[in-house]
């Protein structure tokens, strides 16, 4: 494909986007104004909020713990998911005792444990934490799993036969093998743990973005709150799309369809 | 005999490690139970008893028959909406570019957050609860379709086009059969979705089905209860996914 070709191309797309994103826009202000109550959230009153909400405080404040709590939990999930992933994907007794377990975790809607984790570690920070945690870790565990299964057996046995040490094999042939796994699993793991923080507050009204979203839409603040929520959305798509860009720069190699998740 | 003493022997090395981590577990459970204070955790077998007196009282299978109602109409819902949408989305071109970015926003924000909305909109009734289980389940649907159509060969439609077939035919011959695989993968992880959106609109609207019986089981610190709630939904989403999985399977093997 030619330059030329590539900017008609780009140009092409950008055109319908820009106008479809008006459109809904303008489709969401005229509907809102015609039939909702004055309180509810337009574009046009969303712009608006955004100055006086970015300086308010609490929002800031809110913003910082949610979103450090979100990584604390995402670190911690990390470390456990990735030692459970590698055990059970190299050990097949490991597997077959474990797998029921971390199936039963996986399935498990996050937003139930809410009031175990709240009679566990009270009305916390604490109990945000631990649904942090328990949001993340399976997702990890699962992938980083997967990819430890993925080695090429004869690898390993290239490995053996040159009296290498094992744990020179889990991180020179195991580790680098299942990495791909485990951003798709990153990327599954932070959106689940960022739902898992904004629950955990809903539930717990314990200060952060989720509880200003909880405030600001009963006091109907509707503008205000929305623009938590595209703070939020910014996180989402913003971790996304660094996931993908770590994949395609430093592991050009992998196809984002090989990659399950 | 070696034969049988080796059939046996990896039969045992297949199931000795679930069926023993799995005793493991139960025992643990009961010990531990024995051990806390009620208010934390309670024996397995105490949380075995309120099952069964929820399940003989009714309340159980009353509170899960609403519960599934819930997630049953809003998944029908996202499901009507999401597959033909993303093939319509597939198929014209400028539709897909417009609107595909936005589709991606939708599908990363954590729509939990738009919960509280919802709430001072549309209020208590079965409708803002279906609503929020169709939105958790809608974009997966739609997001794999599209994925899916748009994978489809072009020459496919091209050979279509030269036999001069209709755009009714098109759909019914190339379109929908490609893409129902790809469907299929977003209908399970609409399943999974759509059963966290149950449980979120049950805890976070008004305390209906599942969600309540964990609500008032939690408010009387009825540990038990909790427990034994959780069991159940544990339960449903095991089965609910076991489901998905099949579907997807049934499907795949159309897959080319």
């Amino acid at each position: 494909m030619s330059v030329a070709e590539l900017d008609q191309d780009r140009t092409s797309t950008l055109l319908p986007r820009l106008y479809a994103g008006i459109a809904i826009l303008v489709f969401w202000e005229i509907v809102v104004r015609a039939f909702a109550p004055p309180y509810v959230a337009t574009p046009l009153g969303i712009a608006l909020a955004v100055p006086h909400v970015i300086t308010d405080r609490t929002f800031l404040v809110g913003g910082a713990i949610t979103l450090a709590a979100v990584a604390e939990g995402l670190i911690i999930a990390l470390v456990f998911g990735t030692v459970l992933g590698l055990v059970i994907g190299q050990s097949k007794v490991a597997d077959r005792a474990l797998r029921q377990y971390i199936n039963a975790g996986y399935t498990l809607p996050m937003v139930v444990v809410l009031p175990l984790v709240s009679l566990w570690f009270g009305y916390t920070g604490a109990a945000r934490l631990a649904t942090v945690v328990f949001a993340a870790l399976f997702s990890i565990t699962v992938n980083v799993a997967d990819g430890a299964r993925s080695v090429p057996q004869e690898y390993l046995e290239v490995a053996r036969s040159f009296r290498s040490r094992s744990w020179r094999a889990l991180f020179e042939i195991v580790l680098p093998a299942a990495t791909p796994y485990f951003l798709a699993g990153l990327r599954l793991a932070a959106g689940r743990a960022l739902i898992g923080a904004v629950v955990a507050e809903f539930f717990t009204a314990i200060p952060g973005l989720g509880y200003f979203i909880l405030f600001n839409s009963r006091t109907f603040h509707h503008n205000e709150a929305f623009v938590a929520v595209l703070l939020l959305a910014a996180f989402g798509v913003g971790f996304d799309m660094l996931v993908s860009w770590v994949t395609h720069r430093y592991l050009p190699w992998y196809r984002r369809d090989e990659i399950p998740g | 005999m070696k034969r049988a003493m080796n059939r046996w022997r990896d039969a045992a090395a297949r199931f000795a490690p679930p069926v023993l981590s799995f005793i493991a577990g139960v025992v643990a459970w009961e010990l531990v139970g024995r051990h806390t204070n009620a208010a934390f955790l309670v024996p397995l077998s105490e949380t075995l008893d309120r099952l069964w007196e929820l399940s003989q009282s009714g309340e159980l299978w009353e509170q899960l028959a609403s519960s599934l109602a819930i997630f049953v109409v809003g998944f029908v819902l996202a499901l009507i909406v999401g597959a033909p949408g993303g093939m319509l989305l597939a198929r014209v071109a400028v539709l897909r570019r417009a609107l595909d970015v936005y589709i991606t926003i939708a599908y990363a924000t954590p729509l939990v957050a738009l919960i509280p909305f919802i709430l001072s909109l549309m209020g208590f009734g079965f409708a803002p609860k279906v609503l929020v289980v169709f939105l958790f389940a809608v974009f997966p649907v739609l997001y794999n379709t599209v994925e899916g159509a748009r994978s489809l060969k072009p020459e496919l439609v091209e050979v279509a086009h030269s036999f001069r077939s209709s755009e009714w035919a098109l759909w019914r011959e190339v379109m929908v059969p490609y893409t129902l695989p790809f469907t299929m993968t977003g209908v399970r992880q609409a399943i999974g979705r759509a059963l966290v959106g149950m449980i979120a609109a049950e805890f976070f609207l008004s305390s209906t089905g599942l969600g309540q019986l964990i609500m008032s089981a939690s408010q009387n610190f009825d540990t038990a209860g909790v427990l034994a709630a959780i069991l159940v939904i544990m339960v449903l989403g095991l089965v609910l996914m076991r489901i998905g999985r099949a579907i997807e399977l049934h499907f795949a093997r159309w897959r080319v």
